[in-house]
């Protein structure tokens, strides 16, 4: 019995993170219709800087800081530079952003070696808590959750409660006429792929620190991701956050009841789900 | 004038083996493969406007089945390998289901597909072999016909790959590939003409899994063992980038852009570690400056001879 809800905060723990990424994911394709497949290297390469970063410094916060600071100055270049020129076409920004997250995951791969890292998780973090019932939990996963809800609930509010966030749902709706309503689309794109950014590298030094960094675990994190935003429906803040518990649960489970077919656990359901609604739980047409 | 140069393009391909050693041999067997996977993935891209990210999935399960099939039950290749192409096929008639969707969901849904089949490969260990796969995969041997070295093997690679190239041809030219690039074009007009749209895209996307399937067989034969990175994403996304580079919609690009990447793979692995990052400036440079490929440039070149001569 302990062992059902101990996956099931397992599941939780791993949406937390899943969400951190999702969700830059579906607000930029939601906003800039722009598929970005480079989120699981930003992810990778933001906890590798956050593993150096809080090896030299031993701060976590810092390392946190750095790692999604670093990512808002790469992926504003990248989107900037190279996915612009592309217009609307997602065949040619899905091959164009492989081929950076192939070029990053290499970057990688020279510097930080192949072995599995792990950043060290912050002193008041460490050890167990006790939890009702009796059982014990790691603390810095419980201090995971609390962290992916924090952020979840602020992107709602942010989202649905202040004038930016109404900008960017118009956006979302009708991109031509809010630039025609005289918003600088421009700047807000911008604004947004930032904080998305920063999201995604922020992500990799929180989940280095539970999972491990090593090449290769951009894509394992990118395809969660994706499930996550294909239940939930591109472009929806509130499908990356079902989805994130979804397929967190999925995984959980899958692992520990069926390790060797864990995959179908997760992409099951997914498959299933798109039969009957080919653009997820919350998505639109587009 | 096409004929001919197809012909000494043949006679070429087919005196190969007298005019090269064993190396170039080997490469241009895989790049014939990896030219078919490309070719087959490029069914869907080229004609139907179809971006899959899943055709190792094809791939790696063909080769699998002959695999397992023949190492570990002792098959002979006349059964091996025409089930390794029908439980290829038999997944594509599942994972078809995506054309259900388009644009970016296809894209990402037949990514999630492909996942399955690597995950699949990866973690079932007690029948896949996990990590380390299947190994020691025998030569083919028909009846009393037993390849020997990779030259003949090389023969065998050449005279199917032609085949399948001739078959597509007829495929692409038939009313079925016209309605492909109708569709392509326009799906809406195809749609109110009366076509079904749909039937039509499940079709391709079947019969695209079954040349993946056969580009598997020929694969698990040459490589003489097969393990998950046979199906793993980077095979898929790379099978699209070569059929751009080369060219998509056409029959050649795909065989051309395969032999470019492995060509590039094999010079500079031998003084780059890196070469994953090679391959990834390869793929923003062709998206961001040649989209159409190498074909597309012969057809501006030759567009551009012909406008002078006027």
């Amino acid at each position: 019995m302990s062992a059902v809800i101990l996956q099931a905060v397992n599941g939780i723990s791993l949406a937390a993170l899943l969400f951190l990424l999702a969700s830059g994911f579906t607000l930029t394709f939601g906003l800039m219709r722009v598929v970005n497949m480079a989120y699981g290297a930003y992810y990778l390469l933001g906890g590798y800087i956050g593993y150096s970063i809080a090896r030299r410094t031993g701060s976590f916060e810092l390392a946190m800081l750095a790692g999604g600071a670093t990512i808002v100055v790469i992926g504003f270049f990248v989107d900037r530079f190279l996915i612009r020129p592309l217009g609307g076409n997602h065949l040619a920004q899905v091959l164009l952003t492989v081929g950076v997250a192939f070029v990053i995951g290499e970057v990688c791969l020279a510097i930080w070696g192949g072995d599995n890292l792990r950043i060290p998780t912050p002193v008041w973090l460490r050890g167990a808590m006790e939890l009702p019932g009796g059982f014990y939990y790691p603390k810095y996963r419980f201090g995971l959750i609390v962290f992916g809800t924090v952020a979840a609930v602020g992107l709602w509010l942010l989202y649905h409660k202040t004038q930016i966030g109404a900008v960017v749902r118009a956006g979302v709706d009708d991109r031509e006429m809010v630039n025609a309503t005289g918003i600088n689309v421009d700047r807000l794109f911008a604004l947004v792929s930032a904080l998305a950014s920063f999201l995604a590298g922020m992500a990799g030094v929180v989940g280095g620190a539970f999972l491990t960094l090593n090449p290769g675990a951009e894509w394992d994190i990118l395809v969660l991701a994706l499930v996550v935003v294909i239940i939930g429906g591109l472009g929806s803040l509130e499908g990356a956050i079902l989805g994130s518990i979804i397929v967190g649960l999925l995984d959980a489970y899958g692992r520990w009841l069926l390790p060797e077919f864990s995959y179908f656990v997760l992409f099951g359901p997914m498959a299933i789900l798109l039969l009957f609604r080919a653009t997820g739980i919350f998505g639109k047409e587009h | 004038m096409r004929l001919a140069l197809i012909v000494a393009g043949l006679a070429l391909a087919a005196a190969m083996p007298l005019l090269a050693g064993e190396f170039w041999v080997t490469l241009l067997s895989q790049i014939m493969i990896f030219g078919l996977l490309a070719l087959s993935a490029d069914l869907l891209l080229g004609n139907a406007g179809l971006f899959s990210l899943c055709h190792a999935a094809f791939f790696a399960v063909a080769a699998y089945t002959t695999a397992i099939l023949q190492v570990r039950y002792g098959a002979s290749t006349a059964l091996a390998a025409p089930a390794g192409i029908l439980a290829g096929t038999a997944l594509s008639f599942l994972f078809a289901f995506a054309v259900r969707t388009r644009g970016v969901y296809f894209i990402l849904i037949t990514l999630a597909f492909g996942y399955i089949v690597w995950g699949v490969a990866y973690r079932w260990a007690s029948f896949t072999g996990g990590d380390n796969g299947v190994t020691n995969v025998p030569f083919p041997a028909i009846g009393g016909y037993r390849v020997a070295n990779a030259t003949q093997y090389y023969y065998v690679v050449l005279v199917t790959v032609v085949l399948c190239g001739l078959a597509y041809r007829l495929l692409v030219t038939s009313p079925f590939g016209l309605t492909l690039r109708g569709i392509k074009s326009s799906e809406s007009r195809m749609r109110s003409l009366g076509y079904d749209v749909g039937r039509h895209l499940y079709m391709a996307f079947v019969l695209s899994g079954l040349i993946a399937s056969i580009a598997g067989v020929l694969y698990v034969y040459y490589n003489r063992f097969i393990n998950p990175v046979a199906a793993s994403f980077p095979v898929s996304v790379e099978a699209v980038l070569m059929a751009i580079v080369g060219g998509s919609g056409t029959i050649l690009g795909p065989f051309l852009g395969s032999g470019i990447i492995l060509v590039l793979r094999n010079w500079v692995s031998g003084f780059f570690h890196y070469y994953t990052a090679v391959l990834g400036i390869v793929f923003i440079v062709t998206v961001l400056w040649a989209p159409q490929g190498i074909m597309g440039l012969v057809a501006r070149w030759r567009a551009g001879n012909r406008g002078e001569g006027a």
